[in-house]
């Protein structure tokens, strides 16, 4: 695929959303993809990682990918330009639920950099022709600092929609930071919407999903009804070579979408 | 899953003996939490390294001469009070370590074994060309090895460990406790295959290393035995930069090899766990051995066998030899 | 179908035969090391051995494999896959663990959701010639995982050592098509009943088996217990029992660059080094060997056999052989499945 544009989403620098064409037509027809999944990114001799889909299947003919710059691929991508090629193998794993997502309410709670494939299920969500299947939405976004805020922009758009409640919020402020300020769980104790036939569908790092999954539970939402999207490091993406297993079922491929009551099945270690 | 047919030759028996008195006191007094030595194995050339914690499981601690494996690897960054059953060439690889820091003396009680002749289970293996061994026994100075149908009784002269063979001493250098007595040393002399070894010309010595390397399966066995090699990330992990390739392509295994070589060069101390470890073969002790006699011959030292003193390729002495510079 | 009867002058002929249509592949003795190898006459081939060092997975999965080759020009690509080993091999001489072996690997790179065009690529280029274990070793545990010396899974023919002779079964209808033309006799009585005897004797002699069979449950079920510390103390986080294991699958994907060309290539990879699972974040879900062992054991026995319904070892042995702190995996399970019966 052809990298169309670079957009560098943090102060720091280190992360940056790249926004792909399909360079053979063919392909685009071929890439049908659910919010959740992910794809293998790879640049030719340098090798190959997974990155969740950042945008929805409803923005026609294009791919992002939300890349933190972390080791030898991310650098690589992260100094490369418009025009430049990438490879994509994909789209893989299981996506979020979405048939059964329908008719629900939903409330998104991403943190850091994890929120990248919960904003692609928002965007389709809320896409005219999606909106009408889904209940409320209630979208609960934190960040480490204001500088780390990842799609400004976009958030700026969703905060004036009336058919979405966005909470967002920072850990430690500076400077002109008008919003809310604290770690993600208080604010979801504080704001977030009955559990009466709402989805919680949880994505960051570890220790903010370890503290807000009790809240979730104190508030009355269901383990089968409370969705994570796991990470692990993968590598071939189907399941094969054996690296992102928890227990019997893969991350690449039974996942990296689990409901909280089929984790509680599977050994803890993740 | 033990052999159940253990008989042990009556000088090992009474180290045996001595070393479970030992590890008892040492747990009853509570002078330690844990003992590391050796217990049956479940091959007959077999035993196995052992953490004994209990006063009741002492009696599994055994001594005789298969007990080859280095147990100092087990005593890296411990924050207990261990002991350690070891013998000679453990002793000095956990001298090395207390000065790089990786073991704190006063954490460690050296239950020192002096003992001349490990017998190295690789050498009697390729003897008996995969027949199955199932029964060991040693008298005087033979081993008589069983197995179905035959009976093979061979000269442990010549099936010891090569650091054994070698020039290296047979008594711990440092011990808090002595199990019998200290033996006689041994007379230092080159090994017969390093000086055959030197005796190559470049291109031999190339081709053999080569032909050897072509083995390697990278399983990272001699590493991972290796007490010194003890990276949180070994060079070979690194992805930037990148040292070496994952395949094995014999260029990147080589590499491995030689910087494996170097990077333990000045604090490798002879023992073999390397080579014992390598499930194909492959002769790596060679290398490192040779760079042994290097270090003692260009820097004047011998790693393990003193608390003082820095290992020469962690320091620099104005009076270093500087040949390589001078006359490449 | 019946079983034939075949003398070693003549099986030698047969193999001669066999060179002219495969590439023949069997035991050799390299150095002190029986190995499997490319041999290019019958005379080659080592018939008094136990078992390979190394097993036979790395006919069907190379320890590394060029999947494509690229170049790149200004802003493009192009990439070329390579199905390498395309011409027709004979595995000869294997045993019924790395036979069975196949078909285990069969349920990860022929899977029902993905297939691996690589590995299966190769696996419908080869035919795999058993020759049944007259002498287990100590260390074969074949029987305790539904395996045993005999066992026909995976083979297309199975050779059986009756002393003068080996009677021949075949065992699949590709191993009929080897014996086409060969006209070999039918197996007599006396050489059945031989056959039986020396069957019976071998599975005799085998050391008792282990209860694994079904017990996955009982596994999982002591996933936190505190015993997976002693029981994985000594180990040094090597990769010799997964690089010598018939059924060991965890592959890396790398590329190797020059200038604007090079390849994409999968390489084996171990869940006992220490950086397999380390995330880009630097957390690693398996920090000890304690978690990294445990996932070697809890996958063979409770996660593969919960995904595919046969266990993920075959019992050959080859990690107790070899193993430098002679970590037994026998004696692990034994543990493991004692304290689970007490918890």
């Amino acid at each position: 695929m052809k990298i169309e544009k670079v957009l560098v989403e943090t102060e720091d620098r280190n992360i940056k959303t790249f926004s792909l064409s399909f360079a053979n037509g063919a392909d685009k027809s071929d890439f049908n993809y659910v919010p959740g999944q992910f794809a293998e990114l790879s640049v030719l001799g340098k090798g190959e990682a997974p990155f969740g889909m950042a945008s929805s299947p409803t923005q026609e003919g294009c791919l992002e990918f939300t890349v933190n710059k972390a080791g030898l691929l991310t650098t690589a991508l992260h100094n490369m330009e418009p025009g430049d090629i990438v490879g994509v193998r994909g789209p893989l794993g299981n996506g979020y639920p979405l048939e059964q997502l329908e008719g629900g309410n939903i409330v998104i709670i991403g943190g850091g950099f994890g929120f990248s494939t919960l904003r692609a299920l928002t965007n389709f969500m809320l896409d005219d022709r999606n909106r009408g299947r889904f209940g409320d939405i209630t979208v609960i976004y934190g960040a480490r600092n204001p500088g780390l805020v990842l799609y400004k922009d976009e958030l700026e758009e969703w905060g004036k929609r009336d058919d979405l409640s966005l909470y967002m919020t920072v850990d430690s402020a500076n400077g002109d930071w008008n919003g809310r300020v604290g770690l993600i769980p208080n604010i979801v104790k504080e704001v977030a919407p009955s559990a009466d036939n709402t989805y919680a569908l949880v994505c960051g790092p570890p220790v903010m999903i370890r503290f807000t999954l009790p809240v979730l539970q104190e508030l009355g939402f269901p383990s089968d009804k409370t969705l994570l999207s796991l990470e692990m490091r993968m590598k071939c993406g189907l399941g094969m070579c054996g690296r992102c297993n928890i227990g019997s079922k893969y991350v690449c491929a039974d996942g990296p979408v689990f409901t909280l009551a089929e984790l509680s099945k599977l050994p803890q270690e993740h | 899953m033990t052999n159940t047919s253990l008989k042990l030759k009556e000088a090992d028996l009474a180290i045996s003996d001595q070393i479970r008195e030992a590890a008892r006191r040492l747990l009853q007094q509570k002078e330690v939490e844990l003992v590391i030595g050796f217990e049956q194995g479940t091959l007959p050339l077999r035993f196995t390294p052992c953490f004994i914690r209990n006063e009741e499981d002492v009696d599994r601690l055994v001594w005789n001469s298969f007990c080859s494996n280095n147990l100092a690897k087990y005593l890296i960054k411990r924050t207990e009070k261990v002991a350690v059953v070891a013998k000679a060439c453990d002793v000095r690889a956990i001298v090395e370590l207390i000065k790089e820091n990786q073991i704190s003396r006063d954490q460690v009680v050296i239950i020192g074994v002096p003992y001349s002749g490990m017998i190295d289970r690789r050498r009697i293996e390729a003897e008996l060309e995969g027949k199955e061994i199932l029964g060991v026994e040693e008298e005087g100075n033979n081993i008589i090895l069983k197995g179905n149908g035959f009976t093979k009784v061979l000269d442990r002269n010549k099936y010891l460990c090569r650091c054994c063979e070698e020039s290296t001493p047979a008594n711990p250098v440092i011990y808090d406790i002595l199990i019998g007595e200290l033996v006689e040393e041994k007379v230092p002399c080159q090994s017969p295959e390093i000086a055959e070894f030197e005796a190559k010309s470049s291109d031999e010595r190339w081709s053999y290393i080569c032909a050897e390397i072509s083995k390697c399966i990278r399983c990272y066995a001699c590493r991972n035995a290796c007490p010194f090699c003890y990276c949180q990330e070994c060079f070979v992990d690194k992805t930037s930069p990148q040292w070496i390739g994952k395949t094995t392509n014999p260029s990147d295994t080589l590499i491995f090899h030689l910087t494996r070589a170097l990077h333990v060069a000045g604090r490798c101390v002879g023992c073999g766990a390397c080579e014992r470890a390598c499930p194909m073969g492959v002769d790596i002790r060679k290398l490192n051995s040779k760079l042994v006699g290097d270090v003692r011959e260009l820097f004047g030292y011998e790693a393990g066998t003193s608390l003082e003193g820095v290992a020469p390729l962690a320091t620099f002495k104005p009076d270093d030899p500087e040949g390589f510079m001078l006359n490449p | 179908m019946i079983a034939k009867i075949v003398r070693e002058s003549d099986l030698i002929n047969l193999l001669g035969e066999w060179l002219k249509e495969y590439e023949l592949i069997a035991p050799v003795k390299r150095d002190n090391l029986v190995v499997f190898d490319r041999v290019d006459s019958a005379g080659e081939v080592l018939f008094n051995y136990s078992n390979t060092v190394k097993s036979a997975k790395e006919l069907l999965l190379p320890q590394s494999e060029t999947l494509f080759t690229y170049s790149s020009v200004d802003h493009s690509a192009s990439i070329e896959a390579h199905f390498n080993d395309a011409a027709p091999k004979l595995l000869f001489g294997v045993r019924p663990c790395d036979a069975k072996s196949f078909l285990l690997l069969d349920k990860v790179f022929d899977g029902e959701r993905y297939k691996d065009a690589y590995y299966l690529n190769r696996r419908a280029n080869t035919l795999v010639v058993t020759i049944g274990c007259v002498k287990p070793r100590t260390t074969c545990f074949c029987t305790s995982v539904n395996g045993g010396p005999f066992s026909e899974d995976g083979s297309d023919l199975m050779l059986i050592d009756i002393g003068d002779a080996y009677v021949v079964k075949v065992t699949s209808d590709r191993g009929a098509g080897l014996l086409e033309g060969a006209e070999l006799e039918d197996a007599g009585e006396d050489d059945l009943a031989s056959m039986k005897r020396v069957i019976q004797d071998a599975e005799a002699s085998m050391s008792p088996k282990l209860a694994i069979e079904g017990r996955q449950e009982n596994l999982e079920s002591i996933f936190d217990d505190p015993i997976w510390g002693p029981l994985t103390e000594k180990c040094l986080g090597c990769g010799v029992c997964t690089y010598l294991c018939p059924t060991c699958h965890c592959f890396d994907i790398i590329d190797e660059a020059r200038d604007s060309q090079g390849e994409r290539i999968r390489v084996w990879d171990s869940c006992q080094f220490s950086q397999f699972t380390l995330q880009a974040s630097g957390f690693n879900p398996r920090l000890t060997n304690k978690e990294r062992l445990r996932q070697r054991v809890m996958h063979k026995f409770s996660y593969f056999p919960k995904n595919y319904g046969l266990t993920g070892c075959v019992g050959c042995g080859r990690c107790i052989q070899e193993c430098p702190v002679n970590l037994d995996i026998r004696d692990v399970l034994n543990d493991l499945l004692m304290e689970s019966v007490i918890k």
